[in-house]
Order: structure tokens, then C-alpha cells, then sequence
């Protein structure tokens, strides 16, 4: 899967999380610019990101990433490109 | 000597302390704290039980080492479960079967600091630490070791190790808090407890508004106590040069019970939200249970009553850490589950109902009738927090409303709980201070707006605070204060 290609999935995955139609995720977005994103909802969209890309996220990982980029990257690690 | 912070022996211990800490070479300052923590608790008369707190820094030491050492995933899981079986099992033996051992002072809450230390280890966020010593200064520290905050090392862990040289406005600081700490545990919450008692310890005789009163009394009782405490802790380690996170942030201004319990005893809701809710949301069964309910009830509604589940069982482990009794487990757990359910619930129809009578949502009155209600529902718990018994809150709080007889409060009666004209007006005026100081702090820190004052004032204000308490402190028998309500737990 391609980088570009993620980027499309985790859209979908945030729209739906989010319910709001308008969110496009970029490298550089964080918990910051989208309204709703909170800690709980934070877990709420690990869980659907792993489920929809079938990928596990350590707890670790789940605290410190900083943006929709170090996601990204995680998960193609996990994946492969 | 008396583990309490308000003892006298004990400020005098702390004072010797702080003058060796900064006299000694930088490079031995965490290795005095940890002997002095380690003084602090065979001097309290703990003796032989410092072994519990020692034996779970063992313990949290070898499991971290050895998950350095073991790469493979397996392995490290079971080094986890073995250390926080260790750890847990210490802790439910010590503190909820009836087995006759004698629990160590702290038990409730290193157990909580160790273990989420290592499990920040297993998951690669916290440093592991190589020297035993240190991470046993961690778990040892006399000023958190009584009644918490519960600490968090990948944050505030590797500042104990580092030099301190003396900073003379640090050191003032932390001393002024201290002395504010004092004033809410002496002054306000030893005189509240005199009307507890007396209401509680015979609540047949004190029906109707005795009961509203004194549960009132008990909550500024407990809030002046346990912040005090964690004012003097907090305090202290400022003057060593160590800051600890926060555990309050003027609760009783809170417009929801979810926001209540992120401004009391905030440490402690941190950990659970961290290391029992989160995991447990990520866990097959909650998925599987989201994935059903979502398709019964809808998205939004599904992930809803999900998160309501999953809350389900962090209330009842909040109320079963406070103890193993009912009424632990209803007054401070599942009560909250049901406020904090009920509460989101409804929200939308008070919201609606609000906008049709033409009442704005966010106005000043309506935000000081929200705190008001909050305040209210969060008094329910207290009642079942500080009766004997289930029985005994259910029967008080039937008395409560069964009986009207405000006429107690003009006729004098109110003055035979405890505290006569002088005592009560005493309590009054101390309450207004603490009204006073907590509105101030919604602005910022009180102890730096001080500073900003001119030097005359500064002094007097200082000084005020410091001789009202001493002249006017409530010293019980042996001139302590009453144990920290918090340290039993």
C-alpha cells in the first residue's frame, strides 16, 4: 500500500469517526485541528484505524504519536509499502 | 514520631532536611532524599513494614530489567502480568482480605506510581531504570508516599536525580503553598470535622437539615484535607527543587461530574483512564461489543453505550480502590458511573428544554445553578463515603428529606454540633478565604500574584496566614492534626 493510499483509508476512517464529511487529513494534522478529537475519541479511532487497516498499535504507540503523519508511518511499517 | 504532615515532630524533620539537602554535594541529593524517606517511615512507626514498599520496588526493578533483557514480545507480556500480579496481589491482600496483616503506610498509592512505571516500561514510553536505588526513591518518597498524588515517571521521574542547587524563590514558594496547606487542614478541615462526627456518630438524632449541613462540613472537611495535604506535599518538593503533578484544581466549580473527577483527585483519574479504561476499550471484547451495538443502535448511540460499559467497570475499580466496602464502591464509584451516564443522557433534552424556555445554555446563572447541582450530586456520594455503612447513607438520606426543620438553623441549635458562636464564625470566615482564594486561582496562581505586590503587603499577608493558623489551628490530642482522611486508602 502506498503512502498516498493510507492517507485515503485513514480519511474515511476520521469522517466516520468524526461524522463530519469536510475532514482531510494531512502529515501535519494533530488532535488540535479537529474539533472533537479528545482522548477518548482518540482511543475510539485507534481501534476503527486498526480494525479498517488490520493493523495493532502498542499502547506505547497509541500515547506518543504526535500527528496523522507518525501514524501513517507506523502503519506502513507494519504493512509494507 | 507522627506520620502526619501537620505534626510538629515532623516539620521539625522536614526542616532538618532541607537544610542537609542543600548543604550536602549536588551529585548526593537524591541518595539523602531516599535516606530520609526511608528514616521518614521506620520513625512513623512502620518498621518492618517499609519491606512492602522495598519488596514492590524489587519487584517493579527485576520485572523492568528483565524486559530489557527479554526481546521477544511473549516473554516480556508474561514478566508484565507476573510484576502487576505481584503488585496487585500485594495490595488486595493488604488491604481487602481479612487476613490479619498489618497494612504498610502508602500501600494505595506507591502501588499505583510503581506499577504504571512499569508498565510505561513495557510499553517503551518511560525509561528503564538501571539503578535500583533510584527507582526504590521513587517509590519511597516521603512527601508523595502518604497520600499520593500519584506519580508518573516518563514525566516527572528523572528530575529526582538531578542536582538542585538553592533557588531562593523556589524554596519561598514551596514554603508559602506549604503554609497555605497548613491553614486548609488545620484551621478549616479539623473544625468541620467536630460537626461531622457529631451528626454522623448519631445520625438518628440529627435528622432533616443537620444531615445537608453536615455533609456539607464533610466535603469541605475532605476537600481542605486531602488538597492541604497534597498543598504541603506538593510544597515541600518545590523546595527541594522537584515538581509533582497537580491533584486538584478547585473541584467543587465543577459544572459536570466528568468534569468533577478531572479536578479531584486528578493523579488518580489519570491513571485509571490510562491503564484501566483506555486498555480495556482496545480490548476484543469491547470491539466485539461496539461492532453489536453499533448495529443495533446506530453509530453514535453504539459507541456511546460502549464507552458507558467501559466506564462501568473504571467506576467500580474507582470505588474499590477507595475500599473494599459497599459503601466505597457505591459513594465513590458506581454513584458517579450513574450521575456521568444519567448526565450525558440528558444533556441534550435540558439543552432543548433550555433553548424553548429562552434561557442561554452558558449564562453565569446558569453555569452557578450547574455547580450548584454538581455539587449536590457529588454531597450523595460523600454521604455514603463517610456513613458506617450502605444501610446507614440510605437511612440518613431518607432522614434528609423526610424531615423539615430549618428552624434549627435560627434558633441556635446548630451551635451544640461542635463549634459554639466564636468556633463557627471562625470557620465561616476561613471558608470565605478559601472562597476568596479559589476564585482568585481561576485567574492563575494566587502565590504569584502575591509576589507581585509591593514588600509591605507581601509580608503582611504572609505572616497573617501564617500566625491566623497558628493562633487559630485546631489542634486535636498530642497537637496533631486528625490522620490525612486519604492515607487509610
Amino acid at each position: 500500500m502506498t503512502r498516498e493510499k493510507v492517507f485515503e483509508t485513514l480519511n474515511e476512517v476520521f469522517r466516520d469517526v468524526f461524522d463530519d464529511e469536510s475532514i482531510v487529513v494531512e502529515e501535519e494534522t494533530t488532535a488540535d485541528d479537529i474539533e472533537d478529537w479528545d482522548s477518548l475519541e482518540h482511543i475510539n479511532l485507534v481501534a476503527a484505524v486498526e480494525q479498517e487497516l488490520g493493523v495493532k498499535f502498542t499502547m506505547g504507540q497509541v500515547v506518543t504519536m504526535k500527528n496523522v503523519g507518525e501514524m501513517v508511518d507506523i502503519i506502513l511499517a507494519q504493512i509494507g509499502e | 514520631m507522627q506520620a502526619t504532615f501537620t505534626s510538629f515532630y515532623f516539620l521539625c524533620f522536614y526542616a532538618g532536611v532541607l537544610i542537609i539537602y542543600y548543604l550536602i554535594p549536588k551529585k548526593l541529593q537524591w541518595a539523602f532524599l531516599l535516606t530520609a524517606s526511608t528514616a521518614y517511615y521506620l520513625l512513623t512507626g512502620n518498621g518492618i513494614l517499609i519491606l512492602y514498599p522495598v519488596g514492590a520496588c524489587l519487584a517493579a526493578y527485576g520485572g523492568i530489567r528483565l524486559m530489557t533483557w527479554a526481546e521477544k514480545p511473549a516473554i516480556r507480556r508474561w514478566i508484565l502480568v507476573a510484576v502487576a500480579g505481584l503488585l496487585l496481589g500485594g495490595l488486595c491482600l493488604l488491604k481487602y482480605a481479612d487476613s490479619g496483616l498489618l497494612a504498610p503506610l502508602g500501600v494505595s498509592f506507591y502501588t499505583l506510581t510503581v506499577l504504571g512505571y512499569v508498565i510505561d516500561v513495557y510499553h517503551g514510553i518511560a525509561e528503564p531504570q538501571k539503578n535500583f536505588l533510584k527507582l526504590a526513591l521513587y517509590g519511597l518518597y516521603f512527601p508523595a508516599i502518604l497520600s499520593g498524588p500519584v506519580l508518573r515517571y516518563r514525566e516527572d521521574g528523572e528530575q529526582f536525580f538531578q542536582p538542585h542547587p538553592f533557588d531562593y524563590r523556589q524554596v519561598t514558594m514551596g514554603l508559602q503553598r506549604m503554609v497555605w496547606g497548613l491553614f486548609k487542614t488545620l484551621v478549616i478541615s479539623e473544625r468541620m470535622n467536630l460537626v461531622v462526627n457529631t451528626v454522623y456518630g448519631d445520625w438518628r438524632s440529627y435528622p432533616g437539615i443537620y444531615i445537608w449541613l453536615a455533609t456539607a462540613c464533610f466535603a469541605f472537611q475532605l476537600y481542605t484535607n486531602f488538597s492541604g495535604c497534597m498543598d504541603i506535599a506538593l510544597g515541600m518538593s518545590q523546595t527541594f527543587g522537584l515538581k509533582l503533578p497537580e491533584n486538584f484544581r478547585t473541584p467543587f466549580f465543577s459544572k459536570t461530574i466528568a468534569e468533577y473527577w478531572r479536578r479531584w483527585h486528578i493523579t488518580l483519574g489519570v491513571w485509571m483512564k490510562e491503564y484501566v479504561f483506555y486498555p480495556l476499550l482496545r480490548t476484543g471484547v469491547f470491539a466485539r461489543l461496539g461492532k453489536e451495538l453499533k448495529k443495533k443502535a446506530g453509530k453514535k448511540r453504539g459507541k456511546q453505550l460502549t464507552t458507558f460499559a467501559a466506564m462501568l467497570a473504571l467506576w467500580f475499580t474507582v470505588g474499590l480502590w477507595h475500599g473494599g466496602d459497599w459503601k466505597y464502591i457505591i459513594g465513590s464509584g458506581l454513584l458517579h458511573w450513574a450521575y456521568i451516564t444519567a448526565g450525558e443522557l440528558l444533556a441534550p433534552f435540558f439543552k432543548k428544554g433550555m433553548e424553548r424556555l429562552g434561557i442561554a445554555y452558558s449564562s453565569r446563572p446558569v453555569e452557578v445553578c450547574r455547580m450548584l447541582r454538581t455539587f449536590l450530586l457529588v454531597n450523595i456520594g460523600f454521604v455514603f463515603f463517610r456513613a458506617d455503612s450502605v444501610g446507614a447513607a440510605a437511612g440518613m438520606l431518607k432522614q434528609a428529606v423526610g424531615v423539615w426543620n430549618p428552624h434549627v438553623l435560627l434558633d441556635g441549635s446548630v451551635f451544640t454540633l461542635g463549634l459554639d458562636v466564636i468556633e463557627s464564625v471562625i470557620a465561616l470566615v476561613s471558608l470565605l478565604i478559601l472562597l476568596a482564594v479559589s476564585l482568585l486561582q481561576q485567574r492563575g496562581s494566587v502565590r504569584e500574584m502575591i509576589e507581585r505586590q509591593r514588600l509591605p503587603l507581601r509580608f503582611i499577608i504572609w505572616y497573617a496566614l501564617l500566625f491566623y493558623t497558628i493562633l487559630l489551628g485546631y489542634y486535636g490530642p498530642g497537637y496533631s492534626a486528625v490522620e490525612f482522611i486519604y492515607q487509610g486508602f
